[in-house]
């Protein structure tokens, strides 16, 4: 049962009811350990040491554990991205196709200052990462949840451009 | 295209990309497989599997009815484990099966759950797939409300209940020790084998871990049998296959074939040739953790049997095709950047190794490399197949290997070209730019042109 404790996290605790939950679909608590995370880090962007420290607490283990765990998963951020982040694969197939050529034209054409992984104005974050499963559509890349393969110039415009003028 | 006699049963509308419902899937005889097992012993699901030679899509070959034999008799709980991490580079077929065909892949776990005991069944699915795993989790939620899934399956007093579980980005996480150890809460590192799961898997106890394709052939091989199963076979290669053939294709795409397919007929005559029409320069036949084929083994028939006859593996089925552009060095220091960034660190061979040979790579690549280099690298690396060099057979999982062979492979098929980058002190290709910002080529003098041309 989730104690008082828990619920009075400041980050986490409006989440408990939910985490409990999930907790309760695995055999051994601690599995909920990723599940939680990407709570954690869909709510906030990231996931900052207070995080992982409220996550320790509710998955009851130490602070330590859980950054060994955040440490291993690339998708995890240590840090703040942008507004959008962009996963921009660099894999052989997508290497083939265009993949450096997509991250310099976005990079040069959203914003980002040159060895910046954020754009000036914090509206898109991108990251050349390893092969996210798209290789049939390449070059492809993930922009927050949402896949988008065979980019072309026009395409990334669309893309990227859409989102630009929301928000 | 060539017109298939056979019957396309894992994606038939693979183009128009839907999400297959329910009600779709039930009206066309879906789930029946879950009644036929509930019907049957458990050991007579297993018999029939085992009978049909189905051997695992995710990457080994591995019979996967004799895997369910395996398991300790009497020891329960026992767990299923569908692997659903997909991030074998070049691979990517699991994900339209999860996409458009969730409920028929929940009637492969409950089938296979029936068939190993298990009641609770895991769907470890890779963090980059969001829509895969929101996919998937409205089917279950479905499938419990409908009955199929919880406490009573279709009123028979079996429970089977499926968990989707997401992971965080880490290839190594589809090896099947690691897989488990990140789904207990840990880093995904990977474990000594033996014990094999089967024996002492997800919390100690007895687990099946199986590739997304292999779940979903078992409804298919009950509902039709393990003789229609068999009417596709080449030499010890059963059943149909998804081929994700990726690169420079006229048409990459996902192709469902019997594994009799030569990889002359896969990329001339489905794919429609290579983009351009340029030539061949090597092919990465099973995965990016294979050894690499030359053009002329065009003739080589795509099962597990063909592709190792012809050197390499058909691991996952997922087929990279270069042109002419592609600078060997180049290819196989991407990879050697994605196998070094992937190694998780454990073993000294595969950590150190992985960084080596990819740093020589660069230097090799970016003009700086000596001939001793090369005689560095084969060392490492060894000859493109099992137990050569110093990484393969020396490490707990097989990521070793899989960063060493190809590096191997490309040092015996490409080492002229090697030789002369270092003789030149600079990478003789000027390909690598594809577009540029506006769109336009760099150069109109350059030999290709956009890959998003078909
Ligand atoms: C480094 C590494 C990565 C792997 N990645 C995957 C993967 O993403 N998906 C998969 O199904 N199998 C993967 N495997 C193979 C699994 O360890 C395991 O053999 C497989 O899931 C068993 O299922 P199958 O017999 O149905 O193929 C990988 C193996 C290694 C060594
Ligand atoms: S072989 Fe590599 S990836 Fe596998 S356990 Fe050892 S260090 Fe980790
Ligand atoms: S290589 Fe880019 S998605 Fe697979």
């Amino acid at each position: 049962m989730p104690s008082d404790r828990l619920r009075s996290l400041p980050i986490l605790g409006s989440r408990v009811g939910e985490i409990e939950e999930i907790c309760a679909k695995y055999p051994d608590r601690r599995s909920a350990m990723l599940p939680v995370l990407w709570i954690a880090q869909n709510q906030e962007g990231w996931i900052s040491e207070d995080t992982m420290k409220e996550v320790a607490e509710i998955i009851g283990v130490t602070a330590a554990e859980v950054y060994e765990v955040v440490s291993f998963y690339t998708m995890f951020h240590q840090h703040p991205v942008g507004r959008h982040h962009i996963a921009l694969c660099k894999t052989l197939s997508c290497a083939i196709t265009g993949a450096h050529e997509v991250s310099a034209y976005i990079r040069e054409k959203y914003g980002f200052d040159s060895g910046k992984n954020i754009s000036r104005d914090g509206k898109f974050s991108i990251e050349e990462v390893e092969c996210i499963g798209a290789c049939t559509e390449a070059p492809a890349m993930l922009v927050g949840e949402t896949l988008h393969g065979d980019l072309t110039p026009a395409r990334i415009d669309e893309v990227l451009g859409s989102l630009d003028k929301i928000t | 295209m060539p017109v298939d006699t056979f019957e396309k049963v894992y994606l038939p509308n693979i183009e128009r990309g839907e999400t297959e419902t329910l009600q779709q899937y039930r009206a066309q005889g879906g789930y029946e497989a879950v009644r036929m097992a509930l019907d049957m012993a458990p050991g007579k699901i297993v018999e029939i599997v085992k009978d049909s030679g189905l051997r695992g899509r995710g990457g080994a070959g591995f019979p996967a009815g004799m895997k369910w034999s395996f398991l300790p008799k009497g020891v329960y709980p026992r767990y299923l484990t569908v692997n659903a991490d997909e991030s074998e580079p070049g691979t990517c077929k699991d994900r339209p099966l999860m996409e458009q065909r969730p409920h028929a892949l929940l009637d492969g776990i409950i089938c296979t759950c029936l068939a190993i005991e298990s009641e609770l069944a895991f769907i470890y699915i890779r963090g980059e797939y969001y829509n895969s795993a929101d996919v998937l989790q409205k089917a279950v939620d479905e499938a419990y409300e409908a009955g199929l899934l919880g406490a009573d399956v279709l009123g028979s007093g079996r429970r089977v209940d499926v968990v989707v579980h997401r992971g965080a980005g880490a290839y190594i996480c589809g090896e099947e020790t690691a897989l488990l150890t990140s789904l207990e809460g840990y880093r995904g590192y990977p474990k000594l084998k033996p014990p094999f799961p089967a024996v002492s898997g997800l919390y100690g106890k007895p687990t099946i871990i199986n590739n997304v394709e292999t779940i979903f052939s078992v409804p298919l091989i009950l509902t039709k049998g393990a003789d229609w199963f068999k009417s596709f076979t080449h030499e010890r290669s059963t059943g149909l296959r998804l081929y994700s053939v990726s690169g420079h294709v006229k048409k990459p795409g996902v192709y469902e074939l019997p594994m009799t397919v030569t990889l002359r007929e896969l990329i001339y005559d489905y794919c429609g040739g290579m983009r351009n029409d340029h030539d061949l320069k090597f092919v990465i036949p099973g995965g990016s953790s294979v050894p690499w084929l030359l053009p002329d083994q065009l003739d080589t028939v795509m099962s597990m049997e063909g592709v190792q006859e012809a050197g390499s593996f058909l691991g996952s089925a997922a087929v990279m095709v270069m042109d002419h552009t592609v600078c060997p060095v180049w290819a196989i220091e991407n990879l050697a950047a994605f196998y070094r960034h992937e190694s998780c660190g454990q073993c000294t061979p595969c950590r150190e190794g992985s960084s080596w040979m990819h740093k020589i790579l660069m230097r090799i690549e970016h003009g700086q490399g000596t001939m001793e280099d090369l005689d560095t690298l084969a060392s490492i690396a060894g000859e493109g197949k099992p137990n050569t060099g110093m990484i393969s057979g020396r490490s707990i999982c097989a990521l070793g290997d899989a960063a060493a062979w190809p590096v191997g492979s490309a040092l015996r098929c490409f080492r002229s070209e090697f030789e002369e980058h270092i003789k030149l002190g600079h990478c003789p290709y000027k390909n690598k730019r594809f577009w540029m910002a506006d769109g336009k080529f760099v150069n109109e003098s350059f030999e290709h042109r956009p890959s998003w041309h078909h």
